[in-house]
């Protein structure tokens, strides 16, 4: 059921809201406000920091592997990107971090489009990626400089190619995604439902190609075969698993971040720590059979459930992680009237966003607080993502009912 | 689609086979790592200063020894040190001595206008305490867990420690508090200790007493520089006395040490030789002596400042309207200069001290904006050329093709 979004915008003018804020983002990072952004813990994880970025190109350029110490914790081959293609120097990262922005604006453009056809809502698309851009969640990373904004563009061009039913770009660009990102390997399997039954929600369960999907799957080993032999390549040696994948299930770095997990396993007790690390990671895995089974009929939703889930859960999270999943909802406008506590989620999440920078700033700069404070903040965070998931779902689950005149829909 | 295997796929799966099974790539050049190491231990400065100062004897007739002490502690702390830095040994009996004709005052000479002890002075170990287990434990930090911290010497690799020894001596011993002895040995193994224990960068020795160069002597340790007052067999006298406090008030040693540091101040630029040069055979009434040889730098390039003083060193930024938070592009302090060694600081174009001088020109710290161009690193930038294009090329391909 299409909504028309408010104030819809017409034609070429409304191209002008996404190239200013783009042009505002490539205006902000060259301003003194990114090098202060740089480091913020809300906005880059030892696993995106643009600083470490920076000493992990210095010391691979002076022969030195990265990888020997703690600090370095990008893939190889963001490494040999950075440090080949793409110095790290303000005017090209500027470059760099606007057009990621904007292929991932773009991108989620092109994935409304396929699910909803623009005659019913000419203007919604470009409404959503204005939205997507104009998200602090997603503007702020890309200020800082964080490779999640990077990670972010990854994921929203494979959805959009395979939504076209571009298997190829698909699987690889998702490839190419885990190795900066370890829990994004899930995404596979709603993937290869999209792929092969497509983007829209289905009346009928849709008959499933076994030959293709395995094709497919097989094609994304492939690639990260590929990827993987090029990481060593590019690393020398077999360390970077461990500083990389290894990172997100062992939790080396306890950096506070708004996620779950730094706090849990800062309290920790050694010898429990294997065990907790083991459920942890594990947790997620949980959820992709039940939610890809339950929406087989809308591939797309079952994605967009599992990237939240994702979200949530990660070790190592940012705020892209939340912003991303959050301008996904746009996607699914038949939720809108099925959701039960909009109003709540709405709240939790703006809480979030207040009370993370200012309990931060109380713990770390201030030091009138202590980590409890924002260890709660994080779990108001936490809690704000899960509300918005379950409410996702239950959403789903009841728009699939759908309406008949004059009958009423009850719970028993 | 796998019915034709492409040839870039081919092309790609060579390049993994040749990832899997080759040996390792990094060879780490010996000129990088040796650069690496300098950056993270490179020649010592010193960051901060400590002073020792010991004075062995008690009683009344000993108030010279007393007011020696209390004499270098008020030049260390004019000259920068703070109390924190300075473990003040005395037995402290003078000053409130009932014999003393000024109750409450410790002077260094008979004009009396300078009273040493004054009404702040802190004393960390006083009385009985003065011991030479708590000395060498001072020296070695092997102390009790319940010590208190002011009596702790917290030095660390980049400590310059100054300590000052004086009271009764003899050939390769001091007398601690009538009662035992230390011998040169004790101190030299001390010394060891610390070094090995990392706890001081250069140590200057003083040390004022009868035959006092024996006592540096045995030291084994390097960046030690020793000076004592007299030569073995010889005495070491004092400078005068005061007739109304009734005992010698200073010694001759330390008496012309002083007098040479009145004249200095935090700014000075005056040298270790420069003080071993005043030592004047016929003035101190004795052959005072430097031991150099385990000390690294030459004495016209050591300031006195770098012992008894703890000047600060300041970097002077270029101001150009950044704001104070914004650390980027300020750091990158690993200066890089084409011959891929770093220029070890000297005295003259290290950072600047307190006076403001001039920042040294030479090799511009190495900012970001500039590209990084090393020689002899093209094995890693080649590597990851050939990986990126690869993968770029990868993308580029899977992204045009029709499937």
């Amino acid at each position: 059921m299409p909504i028309r979004l408010p104030g819809a915008l017409k034609g070429r003018s409304a191209l002008l809201i996404p190239a200013f804020l783009l042009l505002l983002r490539f205006g902000l990072i060259l301003s003194p406000l990114s090098p202060w952004l740089r480091d913020d813990h809300q906005l880059a994880s030892p696993l995106t920091s643009f600083t470490r970025l920076k000493e992990g190109v210095w010391l691979f350029q002076n022969g030195i592997d990265p990888y020997h110490g703690g600090v370095f914790r990008h893939s190889p081959l963001t490494l040999a990107l950075f440090s080949t293609v793409i110095p790290p120097i303000p005017l090209v990262s500027a470059f760099v971090w606007t057009a990621a922005d904007g292929i991932s604006a773009w991108s989620l453009l092109e994935i409304w489009r396929a699910r909803i056809s623009p005659k019913t809502d000419p203007a919604g698309g470009l409404m959503l990626a204005s939205l997507y851009l104009a998200n602090p969640y997603n503007f702020a990373p890309t200020i800082a400089l964080s490779t999640s904004s990077l990670d972010n563009s990854l994921l929203l061009l494979a959805l959009r190619f395979t939504v076209l039913q571009r298997a190829s770009p698909a699987v690889l660009l998702l490839a190419l995604l885990s190795f900066s990102s370890l829990p994004s390997v899930l995404l596979l399997a709603p993937l290869v439902m999209i792929i092969l039954s497509g983007s829209r929600s289905a009346t009928t369960i849709p008959e499933i190609d076994l030959k293709k999907a395995v094709r497919v799957v097989a094609e994304f080993a492939v690639y990260m075969a590929a990827f993987v032999g090029a990481s060593t390549f590019v690393a020398g040696s077999w360390g970077w698993v461990l500083q990389t994948w290894g990172a997100t299930v062992m939790l080396p770095d306890l950096t506070p971040n708004p996620g779950l997990w730094w706090y849990f396993f800062t309290e920790m007790f050694d010898h429990y720590r294997p065990f907790f690390l083991l459920t942890f990671s594990l947790h997620p895995l949980i959820y992709v059979a039940p939610i890809c089974l339950k929406f087989q009929h809308d591939p797309l939703f079952a994605f967009f459930l599992l990237q939240g889930i994702i979200s949530t859960f990660k070790s190592y999270p940012t705020l892209s992680d939340a912003g991303l999943y959050v301008s996904l909802i746009g996607l699914f406008p038949e939720l809108y009237p099925y959701f039960r506590h909009p109003l709540v989620t709405g709240l939790l999440h703006l809480h979030a966003a207040v009370l993370l920078p200012l309990f931060h700033y109380l713990w770390l700069d201030a030091g009138t607080g202590n980590a409890n404070f924002f260890y709660a903040s994080t779990l108001v965070f936490g809690l704000a993502n899960g509300a918005t998931i379950v409410d996702s779902l239950w959403a789903g689950l009841r728009s699939t009912i759908g309406e008949k005149e004059g009958w009423d829909v009850v719970q028993l | 689609m796998f019915a034709r295997i492409p040839t870039g796929l081919l092309a790609l799966l060579l390049l993994l086979l040749s990832g899997l099974t080759n040996p390792s790539y990094v060879l780490a050049s010996s000129q990088a790592e040796q650069q690496a190491a300098a950056f993270f231990s490179p020649p010592q400065e010193h960051t901060n200063n400590w002073a020792v100062l010991v004075c062995a004897s008690r009683y009344w007739f000993n108030y010279r020894h007393m007011a020696n002490t209390l004499g270098m502690y008020r030049t260390v702390k004019r000259l920068g040190i703070p109390d924190s830095n300075i473990i003040l040994m005395l037995a402290d009996d003078a000053a409130c001595n009932t014999r003393n004709h000024f109750p409450a005052t410790v002077f260094a000479n008979a004009d009396r206008k300078l009273d040493l002890y004054g009404e702040n002075i802190e004393v960390d170990y006083r009385g009985y305490e003065v011991t030479v287990e708590n000395f060498i434990r001072l020296l070695t930090g092997r102390v009790s867990p319940t010590l208190p911290r002011s009596k702790r010497l917290l030095t660390d690799s980049r400590s310059n420690v100054f300590v000052y020894m004086t009271g009764h001596g003899g050939n390769e011993f001091l007398k601690f508090q009538d009662n035992e002895e230390i011998s040169a040995f004790d101190i030299a193994d001390a010394f060891e200790q610390m070094w090995q224990k990392r706890r001081y960068n250069e140590l200057l020795f003083m040390v004022d007493t009868c035959q006092a160069n024996t006592m540096y002597s045995k030291f084994y340790s390097p960046n030690i520089l020793a000076t004592g007052s007299s030569e073995l067999k010889e005495n070491s006298y004092s400078h005068h006395n005061d007739a109304d406090i009734g005992v010698a008030v200073i010694d001759s040693f330390t008496h012309y040490i002083l007098q040479y540091m009145e004249g200095q101040n935090k700014t000075s630029k005056a040298t270790m030789k420069d003080l071993f040069d005043t030592y004047d055979p016929a003035r101190i009434k004795s052959h005072a002596g430097v031991r150099s040889d385990l000390y690294p730098r030459p004495l016209d390039q050591v300031r006195i400042t770098d012992f008894l003083g703890a000047v600060s060193k300041v970097d002077v930024l270029p101001s150009d309207g950044r704001p104070v938070g914004a650390p980027e592009e300020i750091e990158e302090p690993l200066q890089v200069a084409e011959e891929v060694v770093l220029p070890l600081p000297t005295a003259e174009s290290s950072s600047e001290r307190v006076v403001m001088e001039p920042r040294p020109t030479g090799a511009e710290p190495l900012s970001v904006d500039q590209p990084v161009v090393f020689q002899g690193e093209k094995k890693s930038t080649l590597r990851a050329w050939g990986a990126a294009g690869a993968v770029l090329a990868l993308v580029a391909w899977r992204l045009s093709a029709a499937s």
